[in-house]
């Protein structure tokens, strides 16, 4: 584990021009094309199904009267299962502050992501009539109904709006300082387009404009990225906390019923191992193929491998518990029924599904004990595909083979996996490939934020920018009315010396700090110590799950009374599930809303923007910017403090007038 | 910024990548957004309730201009001289062209108005009424149990008297029968007042209601709301 996880000699700029090339200027076309024809022709053989079952109903899947549950819900557990095992993964490592997690967070948040959007669309594909599935939801409607807040299946609905939500918003916050990377280098491009009347000229404009829609005016401030880095470490542990409900909640939705085999009392942690197994997997193999492809084996090193396959060691070996506990548990202790479905399991009909999955999710990742092996992308690659598809046999062990024979003889009807089953899944897997194939084609696949942080302040950077300019730059317009003073510095910690020294100064002055990653040193001379997005991610939290638990009590104890199965009126346990989920949904809303309005974004044109060289804020220079009011002698003085600071203690490199 | 050795790419001549006016727009866009959020399911929720799809108050052309006012408000036509299941059937009934020529081939017999009748009769043809309240197929309904226990007819057809052209008095959606269902007392009436067309609760309703349900052994609440009770 000696190795860094950054390559000496990589400064902020190489971070930056590597990961955002690919997005700009597309290497590897004639790859990527190939591999998105492919993607796009799974995608059509979804299409295809979709339309086949919508018109002839989920009768093509040959599930019947006691195997109502097969493939469908079998994949829609494997996706969800894989997209918690990336967000709890990339959580965790976020949480933790582990350094290497730049190229892996990225990666595990898309593929939570887009595993959330194919795992979304099972529930409503294998309904009945699909086109109702809102029916689900508790809305004002005219049937005067509640849904039934005990039942799993409207668990599912709330826990998959959740889910996307949740991933969707760690998603995008992780992104959104990379994306104002990529907007200032296709604001770059287009400007020399534009100066050299380039035909694509309009193209390269609309392209930057795009980032900057999506970048919502980011600036990189001091401000920013302290609520930024709040937000994403509270939406990341709300991600964290969502994963548990869901994947245990999805255990006791099995246990709820009466079947043979769904009683295990280690089932929720085996769920959960066996989902952040199948997650790290396909994280895993998405991260060496990028790797392979884009030839980033600068950024994604030796380490990042071996940390990915440690993990997946780790995993293999709690699920290889987590087989044998259940085995050692049942036949010691279990019931004639419980050890019947598992001798059915090794030796019945769908034998090959729990072979499967013990050969995929135990025995792979054990290569990982040889360090050669835990070096080697294909190795890595392979093993990440194997423990994923073991996760899949599980899920289809664990539900067909306790569905085709439960205790009533007149239940017990054989099943066998239909062509159209299949072919649902892989338009599913088609519909995850096309997506993640468009974000690499347009999106930072690599935290540019996160592996910048690893770069050692200001080493590379000195030759380049050693000659302080110490002649004030007037700022283009001087006609225009200021705003303010900036001045451009080589690290944060000379800006936070420039900025300790002008805090002194009098008068009506308004500073901040812009730079291309956290400024946590700046903080404290710009006033801004102990602001907090917490207390916004609790209300939000607790205030959405107590209303959602509210109504679930409102609803099944009092409107609608509907006594089913004996059940209590106040069912409160089952109420739980639900309100968790919603709570994380609304925490995550409220984060959002804190992250906009305390840093009073979207911004897409701020007079901060007119600083020069300001692009250089999302690459490798820190600016500090001093607002004031319309008066020359402020900033005249302002310009004579930072002239008279030392050269490497606070001198800027440049100032310039900014006009407004 | 000037004199800069670097070997960096010059940046943008233009340092502003939006004119200041975007960030209206783009405010504008996110509100209108978020506005639509809610906007378009309270406006879909309007929508289904309309009486432009549910088709309350609007009275369809009819194959001739048959007026429930004037025949069962003015004239006082019993409803079972016509609707003849109604006590005893799941279906009311339509009355056939018979029950209309047993008054209409004494009077008015040379009556423009009701020439389709005549044609009908004489051609031994059913007269094609339009449909106003319809049920789904997976929706058991009879009408016996209804108006033997107490429930009048204008409680779900509306005051049919002061129809000139018949129309459809309420929305049948699940709503309409739950609303009833679940509290059956405070419709129920006597026996007399079930063909009663103005009939509105009496001021002794409360007390008389669960008096009434209890004479008709009508079990409100749990056991009518039972999902089997209208969905066999």
């Amino acid at each position: 584990m000696a190795a860094p996880a950054i390559h000496p000699g990589e400064d902020m700029n190489s971070v930056g021009d590597a990961v955002s090339a690919i997005p700009l200027t597309h290497p590897a076309g004639r790859r990527w094309w190939i591999a998105f024809a492919g993607a796009v022709a799974l995608l059509g053989l979804f299409a295809l199904t979709l339309g086949y079952l919508l018109y002839e109903g989920v009768g093509i899947w040959d599930n019947n009267n006691a195997v109502v549950w097969a493939l469908d819900i079998a994949s829609y557990d494997w996706w969800i299962g894989v997209a918690c095992g990336s967000i709890l993964v990339s959580g965790i490592l976020l949480l933790l502050e582990a350094e290497w997690r730049g190229p892996v967070n990225r990666i595990a948040e898309t593929v939570a992501l887009l595993g959330t959007a194919a795992a979304g669309l099972y529930p409503i594909i294998h309904l009945g009539r699909p086109w109702f599935f809102y029916w689900n939801l508790p809305y004002p409607n005219t049937f005067n109904l509640w849904p039934q807040f005990r039942s799993p299946l409207l668990w599912d609905a709330i826990d998959i709006v959740s889910f996307l939500v949740v991933t969707l918003s760690l998603w995008y916050i992780g992104l959104l300082p990379d994306i104002a990377c990529l907007r200032d280098h296709a604001h770059g491009e287009a400007a020399r387009q534009l100066a050299a009347v380039s035909p694509t000229r309009k193209v390269a404009l609309f392209r930057a404009q795009a980032y900057g829609i999506l970048a919502s005016g980011w600036r990189g401030s001091a401000a920013h990225w302290q609520i930024w880095g709040q937000a994403y470490r509270v939406v990341a542990l709300l991600g964290i906390l969502l994963v548990v409900s869901v994947q245990t909640g999805a255990s006791v939705m099995l246990a709820g019923s009466v079947m043979p085999g769904w009683h295990g009392t280690l089932m929720p942690i085996s769920f959960l191992i066996h989902a952040v197994l199948s997650g790290v997997g396909v994280t895993a193999a998405v991260i060496v193929l990028i790797r392979q492809v884009y030839g980033l084996d600068h950024l994604v090193t030796d380490r990042h491998l071996d940390a990915l396959a440690r993990l997946m060691l780790c995993l293999g070996c709690a699920s290889a518990y987590c087989y044998g506990a259940e085995f050692f548990d049942t036949f010691l202790n279990g019931d004639a029924a419980g050890r019947a479905v598992l001798v059915r399991r090794m030796e019945g009909g769908h034998a090959l599904a729990f072979w499967a999955a013990v050969l995929g999710l135990v025995l792979p990742p054990q290569i990982f004990w040889s360090a050669r092996a835990r070096r080697s992308a294909p190795a890595l690659a392979a093993a990440g595909v194997l423990v994923a598809a073991g996760a899949y046999a599980d899920h289809v062990m664990i539900l067909v083979v306790t569905l085709t024979q439960d205790f009533l003889p007149s239940s017990r009807l054989p099943y066998a996996v239909d062509v159209w089953g299949i072919a649902t899944f892989v338009g599913s897997l088609g519909l995850f490939l096309t997506l993640v194939l468009l974000f690499v084609r347009y999106f930072p696949a690599i935290s540019i934020t996160a592996i910048r942080r690893l770069v050692p302040p200001g080493s590379p950077e000195e030759p380049a920018g050693a000659q302080r300019q110490e002649a004030a730059l007037r700022g283009s317009g001087q006609e225009a009315p200021l705003w303010g003073v900036a001045a451009a510095f080589p690290t944060e910690a000379e800006l936070a010396t420039a900025l300790q020294a002008l805090s002194t100064l009098r008068g009506p002055v308004r500073l901040d700090a812009y730079g291309p990653v956290p400024m946590p040193r700046t903080l404290r001379a710009l006033g801004l110590e102990g602001r907090s997005i917490l207390p916004y991610a609790l209300m939000g939290a607790l205030g959405g799950g107590a209303a959602f638990y509210a109504m679930c009590v409102y609803a099944t104890a009092y409107d609608y009374v509907f006594l089913i199965g004996g059940r209590p009126r106040f069912s409160w346990p089952s109420f739980v599930v639900p309100s968790v989920s919603f709570a994380m949904l609304c925490g995550c809303l409220a984060v959002h809303a804190a992250l906009l309005v305390l840093n009073r974004l979207p911004r897409l044109n701020h007079p901060a923007f007119n600083i020069p060289d300001f692009h250089r804020a999302t690459g490798d220079r820190f600016f500090l910017a001093a607002e004031m009011a319309e008066d020359g002698t402020d900033a005249a003085r302002l310009e004579r403090r930072l002239a008279g600071l030392p050269a490497g203690g606070g001198r800027p490199l440049a100032t310039a007038r900014v006009p407004r | 910024m000037t004199g800069n050795a670097d070997e960096r790419p010059a940046g943008p001549a233009t340092a502003q990548l939006f004119s200041p006016g975007a960030d209206a727009i783009y405010r504008l866009v996110l509100m209108t957004l978020a506005a639509c959020l809610v906007a378009v399911p309270v406006l879909a929720a309007g929508i289904v309730r309309s009486n432009y799809v549910t088709g309350v108050g609007i009275a369809p052309s009819q194959p001739l201009p048959f007026s429930h006012k004037h025949h069962a408000g003015e004239l006082g036509v019993d409803c079972r001289y016509c609707h003849t299941g109604v006590e005893k059937d799941a279906s009311a009934g339509i009355p056939p062209t018979h029950t209309c020529m047993t008054c209409h081939s004494q009077i008015w017999t040379g009556s423009d108005m009701l020439k389709p009748v005549r044609d009908s009769y004489a051609s031994d043809e059913p007269l094609v009424w339009k449909r106003l309240n319809k049920l789904p197929g997976y929706v058991y309904f009879n009408h016996s149990v209804h108006v033997t226990k107490g429930v009048g007819c204008s409680s779900c057809h509306g005051d049919v008297t002061s129809m000139q052209m018949t129309y459809r008095a309420n929305a049948f959606e699940m709503k309409f029968c739950l609303d009833c269902h679940r509290a059956p007392e405070k419709n129920l009436r006597t026996p007399a007042e079930v063909w009663n067309m103005e009939w509105k609760p009496p001021a002794d309703q409360a007390s008389l209601g669960p008096k009434l349900a209890e004479r008709y052994h009508v079990k409100g609440g749990e056991r009518l709301t039972e999902c089997g009770i209208c969905h066999r």
